[in-house]
């Protein structure tokens, strides 16, 4: 190992190896020195002095927020028939801080995105924006396997961008019921600021009509935050990993909306929406004579929820909004209508209550009617009548008589007291209260004339009500006086199907009407649907049993020129007059009310009266057959035998 | 210097002590420890570093490299530096071979798909050796035999631009592999070997100077990648590529150890995988993360000594080409610490320069070892051996 003397074996001349070293140590010294020190200062300044912000950021690398969305509550028919439900459905997600305009351009040409989609994601990640870049917001909604599976593989080529398996709000009965049931939609900018401090996201829909917008509250539910961790790539680590990362909670589960259970009968709903299927314009309002729960509730034209609910198209959404019928107002409840003759028991109510007629008084029809100046025309030239037979054939000029003995403020009063003139309270859809005029209120607006009660006597000039008023004044005509508030929503359950509150029949009040005068009105809609002459009677009869009707043409003001260019949608015009039912069955033990009413449709006894005939019918035969055939089941509460409602008694609160 | 003297005088004065313990006496434990302390703390780090992205194979790779590296270490110690020094030129050929064929065999190396394709490595036995690592170690020792002959009298001008030129060519073939990493490297070490053993500084403060001025043709020459690492480390929002995002990364694993660390495995930025490919080029960020700022300036410290104990035996060396032996080793060292730590504190632009003895990686390692080897034997040879 000894090294023979060689070349470099000895030292130089100084006795040093390297002087050169030994001259430059101090600078050795400076220049390492400097550049540990460097090091050791950029140490201090990460670890020490910012050290704690870069550990809330490390954290906040690695553990991420989300909201669980809750379980939406269904809504229920009274058969418990599903009106409104959940499906599991794949919404994307996009974090508005990782969205640049490469991700976003990849983002649209991976999915293949349409310029209504693009326009969407935009606007949804404006508003995500705003509530917080980091938390990803829902962009689109209920997307196909195919899309949810390209952004499942993109991974990190699409960073921020999610998606969860979530449930979507699913109308398994289509456009049934669509006005009563109504639909979800995105909020906007503006609501979703001033929704945010009642826990609701941005993402989230929110209910935008009918039910699902009025019971928004119990049907929501509280949705629940988890909190996770994530990788480099955004990949979710696994439970166990999270559990060592994550201090505290790491689920808030959500609290599942309640269920609403409705009075509605969803057979009986379906029966009436086709009844009205070869009309324009219509709605239908069926109620329970003894309770005033709504069984059926049409309003024509409709919509598709589940279309409404995230997936209308700009184009779709115009043709809804420029149809002169104007299928977004529920014209069971908010658009007002004169009534025409369905109105008369007002008139007659009231004169017999003050003694001014009597049943039997007989009164000439001319075919027309003179007043102060004014000739009003009648329907026909119906002769000698008494009142009842005035009801039977709807004779005007003897409403005209009775009004001008009692006047337009009596005709008022008793409307009033039958719910016109205020809203029923149903509490949906912008429930209108129509217009009841006075006296008072012509003088308000413009000169009263004593012709504007020979008008309002036969349900016309600034009369107008809401099908649904129509209804509960006829259910309170029928039950003998009770005014009831009408009730869509029997009772709340929640998700386990226990009730939380159950909802009793309200009486908004009971009329004042002495019984023979109701049974006088009553006498004379026995006539109209049962006897010849009467204005139901000649356009079809109803076989199964006696049933009540009155038919009304209610007249429409024919002097806007717009109205005249207007088309002709399916018999629907706007220079037609409205057509108008009302009655109930059977005839002497009540069991339901109903009100066919058909837009710009023409004559009562022509266009509505059948249409309630054919529910009617359908009802008595098909959904509860008189005549059952086979056994009949006891405990059944549908038993078939009798056709009177059996109210289902309310559970009691626990 | 005193300890020189003992060294001399040791065999002398213990007549009758046995030809081992003598040996035993003479071996440079200092420099031995402190090398498998980094190598523990290598394997320690590297453990955590694999964890959670499960590449434990590495970790058993790493061992069977350092067992290679041992060897490699015990030969590069006995055999004479002297005898070593004089075969430096057909090294360093050897080198430029080994580079050349890298250059035309050489396929890129799996997963380095975001630079293209590169030529740093070289398929030997399955395993992947970077002939640019071997070049380092030839580069030190040509220097050696470099001012080994400049002690007596210098060297003709002519020659020693030639000598220049023929160091010139593996740094340059490396730039072009493209690895500017160790190409500046490899230049840094000749330029501070330069500084220290030259007789005058000034020609050595040309050649900076003109490197300086060559700056601009380089950076034209550049890859777009190149260019956005460098772009990046001045700017995030100028050039916000991955480098960005690692340095940025990196940064926060770095910080959020705080002072005491998170703990073994407990660094989540490196388990999660938020500092890509931290086994090789981040380790430190790694250390950082779960041993804070204590461990991160124990760690340097540790180097910091290495450094110092290595000027130190070039300082007691009996020979100037063991001084400038080990003088290379410490530029060497000292470069990779500075620019590698740097480079994890975000202070200098992202270049695959690596971590002694902590970084993953067979031919980092084992140029580690083997200069490290050398060092032990200019400290071995000043005891008479």
């Amino acid at each position: 190992m000894l090294l023979k003397s060689g070349s470099g074996s000895s030292s130089s001349g100084s006795g040093l190896a390297l002087p050169e070293l030994h001259r430059r140590l101090k600078w050795v010294a400076l220049v390492s020195l400097a550049a540990f020190g460097l090091l050791i200062g950029r140490l201090w300044q990460l670890q020490v002095m910012r050290g704690e912000s870069y550990y809330e950021r490390t954290v906040s690398n690695v553990v991420k927020e989300r909201y669980v969305p809750s379980v939406r509550g269904k809504i229920l028919d009274r058969n418990g028939i599903a009106l409104a439900d959940n499906r599991p459905s794949f919404n994307i997600y996009a974090t508005p801080k990782s969205m640049t305009p490469e991700v976003r351009a990849d983002l649209v040409r991976m999915l293949g995105l349409g310029d209504d989609e693009v326009v969407k994601i935009d606007e949804r990640l404006e508003v995500g924006k705003k509530r917080d870049p980091k938390i990803p917001i829902l962009v689109l909604e209920d997307q196909g396997r195919d899309r949810a599976s390209i952004v499942e593989q993109a991974g990190i080529q699409l960073p921020g961008v999610e998606v969860h398996h979530e449930p979507y709000r699913y109308y398994p009965q289509g456009a049934l019921a669509a006005h009563l049931i109504g639909y979800m939609t995105q909020m906007t900018t503006n609501e979703a600021d001033k929704l945010a401090n009642q826990g609701y996201d941005a993402s989230e829909l929110v209910g935008r009509y009918g039910l699902e917008s009025a019971w928004e509250n119990y049907l929501r539910g509280k949705k629940g935050i988890e909190r996770y961790a994530v990788d480099a790539r955004g990949q979710r680590l696994d439970d166990a990993t999270a559990k060592t990362l994550i201090e505290g909670e790491r689920m808030v589960p959500p609290v599942s909306g309640a269920n609403l259970v409705l009075t509605i009968d969803a057979e009986l709903q379906r029966l009436a929406e086709k009844s009205v299927s070869h009309v324009g314009a219509a709605a239908v309002v069926i109620v329970e004579a003894k309770t005033g729960k709504i069984r059926a509730i049409v309003s024509k034209p409709s919509f598709d929820p589940n279309v409404m609910t995230g997936h209308l198209t700009h184009a779709e959404y115009e043709m809804l909004k420029t149809d002169p019928r104007k299928p977004f107002i529920d014209k069971a409840l908010r658009a007002t209508y004169p009534p025409g003759s369905v109105f008369k028991f007002t008139t007659m109510i009231a004169a017999l209550e003050d003694g001014q007629a009597a049943e039997d008084e007989g009164i000439t029809c001319v075919g027309q009617y003179e007043l102060a100046g004014t000739t009003f025309r009648c329907n026909g030239t119906h002769g000698k009548l008494d009142m009842v037979q005035a009801v039977q054939h709807s004779c005007d000029v003897y409403f005209w008589k009775l009004a001008e003995r009692i006047g337009l403020d009596r005709i008022s009063e008793v409307a009033r007291e039958y719910g016109f003139g205020a809203p029923t309270n149903l509490g949906l859809n912008g429930d209108s209260g129509g217009r009841i005029p006075t006296k008072a209120w012509y003088e308000e607006h413009q000169k009263y004339k004593v012709g504007y009660a020979t008008n309002a006597s036969i349900g016309q000039g600034d009369v107008e009500v809401t099908v649904l008023q129509m209804a509960m004044a006829y259910a309170a005509l029928a039950n003998g006086g009770k005014l009831f508030v009408p009730q869509v929503v029997e009772r709340i359950e929640g998700s386990d199907g226990h009730t939380i509150v159950a909802y009793q029949p309200t009486v908004a009040r009971e009329v004042k009407t002495p019984s023979d005068a109701l049974d006088t009105w009553r006498r004379g809609m026995y006539k109209v649907a049962n006897e010849k002459g009467g204005t139901a009677y000649d356009h079809g009869h109803f076989d199964l049993m006696p049933i009540m009707g009155k038919t009304g043409t209610a007249e429409v003001r024919k002097n806007h020129k717009k109205d005249n260019d207007e088309r002709d949608l399916e018999g629907w015009h706007p220079t037609r007059s409205h057509s108008w039912f009302a009655g109930w069955a059977p005839a002497e033990d009540p069991d339901l009310v109903i009100v066919t009413f058909v837009e710009h449709g023409g004559s009562g006894g022509r266009i509505a009266w059948p249409i309630a005939s054919k529910i009617l019918e359908g009802y008595y035969t098909k959904i509860r057959p008189l005549h059952p055939v086979g056994p009949v089941d006891p405990k059944d509460p549908k038993d078939p035998k009798l056709p009177v409602a059996v109210p289902v008694a309310p559970k009691q609160v626990p | 210097m005193s300890k020189k003297g003992t060294g001399l005088e040791l065999p002398r004065a213990t007549v009758g002590v046995s030809r081992w313990r003598r040996f035993r006496a003479a071996v440079d434990w200092p420099l031995i420890i402190t090398v498998a302390v980094l190598c523990s703390i290598g394997l320690l780090n590297l453990y955590s570093a694999t964890y959670g992205v499960r590449h434990h194979k590495k970790f058993d790779y790493q061992v069977q490299w350092m067992i290679v590296g041992t060897i490699l270490f015990v030969i590069a110690t006995m055999i004479d530096y002297r005898a070593l020094v004089r075969l430096a030129w057909i090294g360093l050929g050897v080198s430029v071979l080994l580079l050349l064929v890298a250059r035309l065999l050489g396929a890129p190396a799996a997963g380095d798909t975001n630079h293209g394709s590169t030529y740093r490595w070289l398929n030997i036995g399955g395993m992947g050796i970077q002939p640019s690592e071997l070049a380092k170690v030839m580069v030190i020792l040509v220097l050696a035999r470099m001012f080994q002959d400049s002690e007596s009298g210098g060297v003709p001008k002519r020659v020693l631009l030639l000598r220049l030129v023929a160091l010139a060519i593996p740094i340059g073939l490396i730039a072009i592999q493209p690895d500017l990493g160790t190409a500046t490297l490899l230049a840094l070490i000749v330029l501070t070997v330069g500084f220290l053993a030259m007789p005058s500084v000034w020609p050595m403060v040309y050649l900076t100077l003109g490197g300086l001025l060559a700056i601009p043709i380089l950076w034209e020459s550049m890859h777009e990648y190149q260019k956005n690492r460098i772009l990046g480390f001045i700017d995030c929002n100028v050039a916000p590529t991955a480098n960005c995002w690692h340095t940025q990364q990196s940064i926060y694993a770095v910080g959020s150890g705080r002072v005491l660390g998170k703990g073994f495995l407990e660094g989540t930025q490196n388990q999660f995988n938020f500092v890509p490919e931290h086994w090789t080029d981040f380790p430190y960020s790694v250390w950082a993360e779960e041993w804070g700022f204590v461990g991160s300036a124990f760690l340097l410290a540790i180097f910091g000594f290495l450094l110092v104990w290595i000027i130190n035996v070039a300082l007691s060396a009996r020979d100037r080409v063991g001084a400038v032996i080990c003088v290379g080793v410490a530029a060497m060292t000292f470069w990779h610490v500075v620019v590698n730590i740097a480079m994890v504190l975000g202070v200098a632009p992202v270049v695959g320069v690596t971590l002694p003895f902590i970084s993953y990686g067979g031919s980092s390692l084992l140029t580690f070892f083997i200069a490290m080897g050398l060092v032990a034997n200019v400290s071995l040879r000043k005891h008479g051996y």
